[in-house]
């Protein structure tokens, strides 16, 4: 195992329930987590990711498989004896406790010296910038201020992983921006290992270091946010973190035929067949348009356009009736000149169309 | 939580519609109160009742008794010994009552919703049936022909009965199987309310099973163990049926000693001053209580 490991998730399988109505959460996960990164589990609901995050935090035990953390074997420990913390999506601070109290609840169960506790206490209070709300309860402060006492209550004691289960699902738009960058701040400024669970594209492609896509149990791809984004490993990866129009074809070495006619050259292959029937994926602002009339390209016509502000999506259809949308930047005027019906063609920088295996 | 103050102005305008019940309450709760106080300041009549005439005699009673044979005034610790034997008594039932009807309560809100309402039914089911009957029932059991130390002795464990009818341990069982549903209902209705997340949460700060329950669980209940506490502690103290049936004559509590002054005694005063003694006591231990539990909590929560 590598040194800078903090987290390793060795063929992880969990099922829940016994024979016929037994459902396997997860099926053969393994992971490892960087020391000092932030890490995202992203899914759909029900695809797992919760249920690994319990797996790592010892609120449950696999059914097979193990949970090393810093190289020891966890597995087995319960959550009280693992320095690893949790914000929970409910918050779940304690009502009866103040703020202050809240914050050092962590220290005061390991014992810690009363003023060792203050000292962190008030450190916290002030990385979170909660250092005026000390005496307030839970039940007095508004949502955003509550979710900052679940930061600063796990991070107190110092984990060596500081779990984060959909944290800022509960707040509004304009919060959840902000707590995003909030976030990404204090994992920076304390250095410890973030893994961060979500169901929100947006939100892994902006704070992590890498994430970890799953579906159905399963670990899909695990790669840096453009990794995941240019390059995804399979159709559901693609469709699911931005989005994806999908192109039937056959492929011969780096020549990709679409099933609607033209040929063109691609970039990265690795994963897919060298020849027979593929999947490719396109994203729709790689994609330009221009007249009917210019050379090469593929020939479409334009059957919807949806103004968006900054963009223009357009929908067209092609030769053979394959519906793609692309992305347009509105021009000053807001309109892109073009009408249900015009004949398009369309270009893309051959990098930009990514062949995914066969399998999905 | 601020309610629209229209609608509670509205809400306080309809006032005089609840005079009835607030005259009936004020007449059946303070007015038996008031005679209790007259009566405690008059002469005991010669056979029960009360003459019309202010004395002193039954307050000075309560503290100080004059020999009938020489004369001499000594200090009434026969008053005393039985008031500290209730509150003695009292305190722990009280304490029973919540040592064993919390894992109760616990037990009963952690079920499924169904078998929830079978188990509460089931506790308030003694309630259908005359306390002096379920007091009797207790005597069968602990009598000394009764059905433990017949058990006890079939098995060989113990070759005499124990004694434990007309005991203080008697009194205390009783007291403690009459008064658990009023723990338990109170202290179920608080961990109903109970947030089951904030243990998940404890126990990844670190807190063990027992640091949990200290740190979690009791503080955030306690307005449920409050008032369960007071719902046994009040009846516990003032109890008449259970001393009499379980204790016989001899390990009397206040409530027993009261009515002794109203029947046989003939000292309907002093067993007013009692009862006005009795009162104050619990009004105190009420308030001193429920200062001390609620702590800086009673201020922000109101």
């Amino acid at each position: 195992m590598p040194e800078d490991t903090a987290v390793e998730v060795r063929d992880a399988r969990k099922v829940y329930g016994q024979g016929a109505g037994a459902v396997t959460a997860l099926d053969g996960v393994s992971l490892g987590i960087r020391k000092s990164e932030f890490f995202t589990l992203l899914g759909p609901s029900g695809c797992g990711k919760t249920t690994l995050l319990k797996l790592i935090a010892g609120f449950e035990s696999p059914t097979t498989g193990q949970i090393l953390l810093h190289g020891s074997d966890i597995t087995f420990d319960p959550p009280n004896l693992r320095p690893v913390n949790t914000v929970f999506q409910s918050y779940a601070l304690f009502p009866h406790l103040s703020v202050a109290d809240n914050i050092g609840f962590g220290l005061k169960m390991q014992g810690r010296p009363k003023s060792e506790i203050s000292e962190t206490v008030t450190r916290m209070l002030a990385l979170v910038r909660l250092d005026a709300m000390a005496d307030r309860k839970p039940g007095q402060l508004s949502g955003g201020q509550q979710q900052r006492v679940a930061l600063a209550r796990a991070l107190a004691p110092s984990p060596k992983v500081l779990l984060l289960d959909e944290p800022l699902s509960a707040l509004d738009l304009q919060l959840r921006k902000e707590m995003q960058i909030e976030l990404k701040r204090l994992q920076i400024e304390t250095g410890i290992t973030f893994v961060f669970v979500t169901h929100d594209q947006e939100e892994a492609l902006t704070m992590s270091d890498r994430i970890g896509v799953m579906q159905s149990g399963h670990l899909l791809q695990v790669g840096d946010p453009r990794t995941i984004y240019t390059r995804p490993a399979n159709r559901f990866v693609a469709s699911f973190i931005g989005e994806s129009n999908f192109l039937t074809g056959t492929v011969d070495g780096n020549v990709f035929t679409l099933d609607a006619g033209p040929r063109m050259e691609v970039g990265q292959t690795d994963g897919a067949p060298a020849t027979g029937k593929v999947t490719a994926a396109i994203r729709p602002e790689q994609i330009r348009i221009t007249s009917a009339t210019l050379g090469d390209g593929i020939p479409a016509t334009v059957t919807q356009t949806v103004y968006f502000g900054t963009d223009t999506h357009c929908r067209v259809a092609l030769a053979d009736g394959t519906e793609i949308t692309v992305r347009l930047q509105s021009p000053a005027s807001g309109d892109v000149g073009l009408h249900p019906g015009s004949e398009v063609t369309l270009k893309f920088e051959p990098g930009a169309l990514i062949l995914l295996p066969k399998a999905a | 939580m601020s309610a629209d103050p229209q609608v509670t102005a509205a809400a306080r305008r309809g006032w005089w519609l609840s005079a009835p019940a607030l005259v009936l309450l004020a007449v059946g709760a303070t007015g038996p109160l008031l005679i209790m106080l007259v009566y405690s300041f008059l002469e005991p009549g010669q056979y029960g009742n009360v003459e019309w005439a202010l004395s002193f005699k039954a307050w000075f009673n309560v503290v100080m008794q004059r020999d009938i044979f020489d004369g001499t005034l000594t200090f009434a610790d026969a008053h005393l010994s039985i008031f500290w034997r209730s509150a003695k008594l009292a305190l722990l039932t009280t304490l029973f009552a919540f040592l064993t009807g919390f894992p109760t309560a616990w037990f009963i809100a952690t079920r499924s919703p169904g078998l929830r309402t079978a188990l509460l039914f089931l506790i308030t089911i003694p309630f259908w049936t005359n306390l002096l009957i379920r007091t009797f029932a207790i005597n069968q059991i602990i009598r000394n022909e009764g059905f433990l130390n017949t058990f006890l002795l079939w098995t060989g464990i113990i070759d005499t009965p124990i004694v434990m009818l007309y005991t203080d341990f008697a009194v205390f069982i009783g007291m403690t199987y009459v008064y658990l549903p009023l723990m338990v209902l109170p202290l179920f209705a608080a961990i109903d309310r109970f947030d089951m997340r904030l243990l998940q949460a404890g126990y990844d700060l670190y807190a063990s099973r027992w640091q949990l329950l200290r740190h979690v669980i009791v503080p955030v209940v306690k307005p449920g163990i409050i008032s369960g506490s007071i719902l046994v502690f009040i009846p516990a103290l003032g109890a008449y049926v259970t001393p009499r049936i379980l204790g016989g004559g001899r390990n009397m509590m206040i409530g027993n000693f009261i009515e002794l002054q109203f029947g046989q005694g003939r000292n309907w005063p002093l067993g007013a001053a009692l009862s006005v003694v009795l009162l104050v006591v619990v009004s105190l231990a009420l308030i001193v209580y429920t200062r001390f539990a609620t702590g800086s909590e009673g201020k922000s929560h109101g």
